[in-house]
């Protein structure tokens, strides 16, 4: 633990906990036990979901959610053409079946039968295109619409009947698959009207606040089985502790973003962690253009000096998997066979040593906006430097710092990342002109083995492709990777089906699988 | 004083206020728009330090875009245009002070929305909230001190005082934590922890789940007010006037609701003043731990959205409270007062 003055951040932790301490005493009221799981599920009820953060940025567009609560509401509202399953593995949704030609050129879309969206209408290869469109217009490109358009030919994508549409696209691209099954390119219908939205999926608008709630009833004619509930409210929570009470007193069954001091205590007060992994990055990001990190060996000497495990351990609170520099764990190609990094201090000076840096001083950039962990593992890597003769100089920068002018040019900083898999990481992080590229990492031989990847279609080569470019990101790269965070939600005991997922939190946001365990 | 004795026979039927006070009715008002233009001075110094702190630190399309700034040189011309950033700051302050004069509080960069559309019915959310606490707070408050002065020096009161003291040294958020843990959480399940309606109705809609807000705040302001108006009542009670209706047998308890209590309630409007003030921007945490859609949460939301329309909107908000509640409490404090009501006429 670090010493500081306890902060209200601190205070309001030790209330949380002494409280749920407090549950422990004998004569206390009864708390809901975990249902069985043989628990048939019970149709009906109003399901309230407290989602973290959120506020007067909060919308119901589907390409641009901007907040936590958003994304959550895209959930409900729309859905992609094709979607992430719990195990990270992509699956069919409004599409039945998206498959590609030999060389990866044109994607044929085979819609679903009979989807229909919560205005009555069924969805039609017009809504289809109309929808990539507008997630790709060069005008206004949505988040999920930025890699699309780079490769999608819509003008020469062609309408072949009602339920099958040819995509063109302008080189081979061999995961387009996966880009369509963000959840930030939902289909929405041609007549598509902000305020009053309408989507394919499981819940239909009701009513919304920004920055306080949002209400939506159940889509019947949902095709993946309507929901048990009969509606759900999603409410913001600025505060942790605001949204633990409610989850506690409740008034809401379930909560994203857990924080994870309190996953032990709140099973003795009536609700279960959900515990699910995830992608998810906290790195350490190194300019390799710039000195001392041009020298691959200082960069080497650094990925060697942290203790990724005591990193999970004290700056995740033991909620993350170890990382090894290489990111997308969940990809099929993830180059799990490269030797685990781990500390060595010895090679770690040897190397400095060689590079004449013995004495090295850095400074490092980190922010609280980073995130969860950030600033953590910062002043724990500023320790960890230190057996190995590196002096560190942490410079806490202000949001508007961090994220301001200087945002990709700090020499050594951090970042987030959420998860995504390999190809489309590459194309926002470590290839010239990708958008976030905070390493400067250029390389010629990684860049061309990437392209020749996206165009190959025999499976098992693009895999030897993807493995033999990740293992140049692996000796020379300017990340440094020590783990995937671990997400942590939770759910009152009086509801169940809720489970794991790793593209989401809270199950996915799937809130249509899930029900009361007994009449409401 | 002639001027403003209109003899109508109206006047004598409708106890019109002009006419009922029409010796010192001159006096009266002009001391009052005296006190009137004071404020509205210092509301203007106010706008002016708002306007100037929030329009001239750093550029704030950069703080608003963030980590968008360098990829979204649309977004970027966009918002400039919309805050009007290439125009002199002169002329942007003049047209925010019509705006807000005429009730045109533009719109909120976050999300395009008018201001007052947004801030609107969370304002009376506070108000309400800031309102039932006075109400309760106010002769709990009244209570605790003249029972306290009543037991001066006995044990009730020294156990008063120091409950008293306890309360007031600890943080309204410690204080909302204990009680929703004592009563939602933790040892009972009896009330809501916190204030979500359904469906967006006004959290009065649910009374219930008003009470543990009310109460942090009645808890983290009554202390000090039960402790000036004890002070004060004891002062009141030493004095040589008290002394002397109780020689003229007047019985204890007239004593102290008639003698004592209403001299020593001007310190208490003054202290109720400072505390109903500090509550207008106090509440923050409060509405934080309970999730109560007050103003509080959107000023923290705004703050780190640098969404300077809303920030100036809410601080005015906030600036306004202050000054009309030590308006309110020195017009009282001087009703209250009989030799400054006769400074005043003479």
């Amino acid at each position: 633990m670090r010493q500081t003055a306890p902060s209200r951040r601190d205070v309001l932790k030790f209330g949380l906990v002494a409280g749920a301490a407090l549950a422990g005493l004998p004569g206390c009221s009864a708390v809901p036990g975990r249902p069985d799981p043989g628990t048939p599920p019970v149709r009906g009820g109003i399901y309230s979901h407290g989602a973290t953060g959120g506020g007067l940025k909060d919308t119901l567009e589907p390409y641009f959610p901007v907040t936590n609560p958003d994304i959550s509401r895209c959930m409900q509202l729309y859905e992609p053409l094709l979607r992430w399953d719990p195990n990270y593995e992509i699956e069919p949704s409004v599409a039945e079946s998206v498959t590609p030609n030999t060389d990866n050129t044109q994607w044929t879309v085979r819609l679903r039968d009979g989807v229909e969206f919560h205005h009555g209408k069924t969805v039609t290869a017009e809504d289809v295109m109309f929808s990539l469109a507008t997630v790709t217009d060069p005008d206004n490109t949505g988040s999920g619409g930025t890699e699309l358009a780079t490769v999608l030919e819509l003008n020469n994508s062609k309408i072949v009947d009602p339920r099958t549409i040819v995509l063109q696209l302008n080189s081979p691209y061999a995961v387009l698959d996966q880009l369509l099954a963000e959840y930030t390119v939902g289909i929405i219908p041609t007549d598509f009207d902000i305020s009053h939205p309408v989507g394919t999926g499981p819940f239909a608008y009701e009513h919304f606040v920004p920055g306080q709630l949002s209400r939506f009833v159940r889509h019947e004619n949902y095709w993946d089985g309507p929901a048990w509930v009969d509606e759900l409210f999603i409410y913001d929570f600025a505060d942790d502790a605001a949204k633990v009470n409610a989850l506690l007193a409740g008034q809401v069954q379930s909560i994203d973003n857990l924080p994870n001091y309190l996953a032990g205590t709140i099973e003795q007060q009536g609700a279960s962690p959900l515990v699910s992994e995830t992608g998810a990055w906290v790195p350490f990001t190194m300019r390799v253009d710039v000195a001392p990190f041009s020298d691959v060996r200082v960069r080497q000497a650094l990925r060697l000096i942290v203790d990724r495990q005591q990193m999970i351990d004290q700056a995740l609170n033991g909620f993350g998997i170890l990382g090894n520099d290489l990111y997308a764990p969940f990809d099929p190609a993830y180059a799990s066979d490269l030797p685990q990094r781990v500390q060595d201090i010895d090679q770690a000076r040897s190397l400095l040593r060689q590079a004449g840096q013995e004495n090295l001083e850095v400074e490092l950039v980190t922010s609280s906006a980073v995130g969860a962990g950030a600033v953590e593992s910062a002043n724990l890597f500023v320790e960890q430097a230190r057996q190995a003769g590196v002096t560190v100089r942490l410079n806490k920068a202000d949001a508007n710092v961090f994220y301001g002018d200087r945002y990709l040019s700090w020499n050594f900083a951090q970042d987030f990342w959420n998860t995504r898999n390999y190809i489309p990481q590459v194309a926002t992080s470590s290839v010239k002109g990708a958008t976030y590229n905070e390493t400067h990492f250029e390389d010629p031989t990684f860049t061309a083995l990437i392209e020749q990847a996206k165009r190959e279609p025999d499976p098992a080569r693009r895999r030897q492709l993807m493995h033999d470019a990740q293992e140049i990101e692996y000796n020379t790269g300017g990340y440094i990777i020590w783990g995937f965070k671990r997400q942590l939600d939770a759910y009152s005991n009086l509801v169940q089906g809720l489970e794991p997922h790793r593209y989401l939190p809270c199950s996915n946001f799937r809130f249509s699988r899930a029900s009361f365990v007994r009449q409401p | 004083m002639t001027d403003l004795v209109t003899p109508s026979p109206a006047a004598d039927t409708a106890p019109s206020a002009p006419a009922r006070s029409a010796p010192g009715g001159w006096p009266w008002l002009k001391w009052f728009a005296r006190r009137i233009g004071l404020a509205v001075l210092t509301l203007w110094l106010c706008s002016v330090l708002v306007f100037f702190a929030t329009a001239a630190l750093g550029d704030p399309v950069r703080a608003i875009l963030g980590k968008d700034y360098g990829s979204s040189p649309e977004r970027v011309a966009a918002l400039q245009a919309e805050l009007h950033l290439d125009r002199p700051v002169i002329a942007r302050y003049v047209e925010w002070l019509g705006g807000l004069l005429t009730g045109n509080l533009g719109n909120s960069v976050a999300n395009g929305l008018p201001v007052g559309e947004l801030v609107g019915d969370r304002i009376v959310n506070s108000a309400v909230l800031v309102i039932v606490a006075a109400i309760v707070m106010i002769p709990v408050a009244f209570g605790i001190a003249m029972v306290s002065a009543n037991n001066r020096g006995k044990r009730a009161d020294g156990v008063i005082q120091i409950v008293m003291i306890t309360l007031a040294g600890l943080p309204e958020f410690v204080v909302g934590i204990l009680l929703v843990a004592l009563f939602s959480t933790t040892v009972l399940h009896v009330l809501p922890a916190v204030t979500i309606a359904g469906g967006g109705a006004p959290p009065w809609s649910a009374p219930g789940s008003m009470i543990l807000p009310v109460l942090t705040l009645v808890i983290a302001v009554a202390p000090y007010v039960a402790r000036i108006v004890r002070s004060s009542l004891l002062e009141v009670l030493d004095s040589d006037y008290v002394e002397l209706a109780r020689l003229k047998g007047v019985p204890e308890r007239v004593v102290m609701r008639k003698h004592a209590l209403l001299n020593a309630i001007v310190p208490g409007i003054q202290v109720i003043a400072l505390q109903l003030a500090w509550l207008a921007g106090g509440i923050v945490i409060v509405e934080y731990l309970f999730s109560y859609p007050g103003v509080g949460a959107s000023l923290v939301d705004s703050v780190r959205n640098s969404d300077f329309p809303m920030v100036q909107v809410l601080a005015m908000v906030i600036a306004a409270v202050y000054v009309g509640v030590n308006l309110v409490a020195d017009v009282l404090s001087i009703l209250f007062t009989p030799r400054a009501r006769t400074a005043i006429t003479s």
